[in-house]
């Protein structure tokens, strides 16, 4: 292989920016990316003030050979899994831009950032309904579920 | 795939890290919004959001049957894009022949074609309405998900969305039959 795909190419340059100016809270393993740049780890700090905060998190990205048309594969991995209304205890998470919603204009930066935010408001610390059944019967690939986006601002 | 250039990928980051210092500041308006990269055969989208067309066009086939900006959201269309012509920008060595060419210049009329108005399955959960005449058959569409956030597919409930679309086809073949007895 001698030039990067379109893809390797964005990634680079999305770790570039990402160690440059990393969002507050989080460190990408620099290491691993560059051994293998379609898997990503991400350590992310609870912010302060929050439910979350002093919790670690670890999310990981998977990027398939089509990214940035298709979305990363997003998952929490790792210890602690946030107990949140919308992240199953399998690390599985519910939030549209991972799905129907994404968009190749959108960067692991900005889904780092949506899942801080959507941890930061979150009220009260449970798990989804119908956590149990959910992960006795999905996929491993959270994509390959069919998400019911609720809009209730949890 | 990518682990085999791993050497040259990390000498080569070590340039293109210089080379964005310098771009990063004054360049960054004329990126492409898909591929970060300066925007090669640039086209803007009518809310105003650049990118390459090869970027564009290839967002455009994998959405086809929803084209928005990736930027805005703002429902776009290869007919609505607009070609940005610099100066002395004469390249012509493409290698994306399956790209077709960049859309030329044109103007268009105001085109309202947003689908489907009774179904939405957008950000907002999801909603079905399923109206005949004055009768629309919301609560039927209450009966399940109402606290379930997925549904496993290939799971032990491989079917349910065929079972849900086959059994809303036979309650609206039910209704129009019984319209027109009545
Ligand atoms: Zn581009
Ligand atoms: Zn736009």
């Amino acid at each position: 292989m001698a030039g990067k795909t379109p893809s390797e190419k964005r990634l680079h340059k999305e770790l570039i920016s990402l160690v440059k100016e990393p969002p507050p809270g989080m460190v990408v393993d620099v290491d691993q990316a560059e051994q293998n740049l379609n898997v990503w780890t991400i350590n992310m700090q609870g912010a302060e003030g929050t439910l979350y905060d002093g919790e670690q998190f670890q999310l990981q990205f998977k990027f398939g050979t089509s990214y940035p048309f298709e979305s990363p594969e997003v998952t929490f991995v790792g210890q602690n899994i946030p107990v949140h209304p919308h992240v199953y205890s399998n690390g599985h998470i519910c939030l549209s831009i991972l799905t129907d919603d994404w968009s190749p204009a959108l960067s692991v930066q900005s889904v780092c950032l949506s899942i801080i935010s959507m941890l930061s408001s979150c009220k009260e610390k449970k798990r989804p309904p119908d956590n149990s059944f959910y992960i006795k019967t999905c996929n491993k690939n959270p994509k390959k579920t069919k998400w019911w986006y609720h809009d209730d601002k949890v | 795939m990518a682990t085999t250039s791993n050497e040259s990928d990390s000498s080569r980051k070590n340039t293109d890290n210089r080379e964005n210092d310098n771009k990063d500041e004054q360049n960054n308006m004329f990126e492409c919004n898909i591929c970060l990269d300066y925007a090669k055969d640039a086209v803007v989208s009518v809310c105003g959001h650049l990118f390459c067309w090869p970027c564009l066009h290839q967002w455009l086939e994998t959405r086809s049957s929803r084209q928005v900006c990736p930027v805005c959201k703002a429902v776009i269309s290869k007919d609505k894009v607009i070609p940005i012509y610099g100066r002395g920008n004469t390249k012509q060595e493409d290698p994306r022949n399956k790209v077709p060419p960049r859309p030329a210049g044109q103007r268009t009329e105001p085109d309202a074609n947003t689908g489907f108005p009774g179904f939405n399955f957008g950000d907002g959960g999801f909603h079905l309405s399923f109206g005949i005449g004055a009768f629309p058959f919301g609560f039927l569409t209450s009966f399940n998900f109402s606290d379930r956030h997925g549904v496993p597919v290939g799971g032990q409930l491989p079917q349910d969305d065929h079972y849900l679309s086959k059994l809303f086809l036979w309650i609206a073949v039910i209704f129009i039959i019984w319209l027109l007895l009545a």
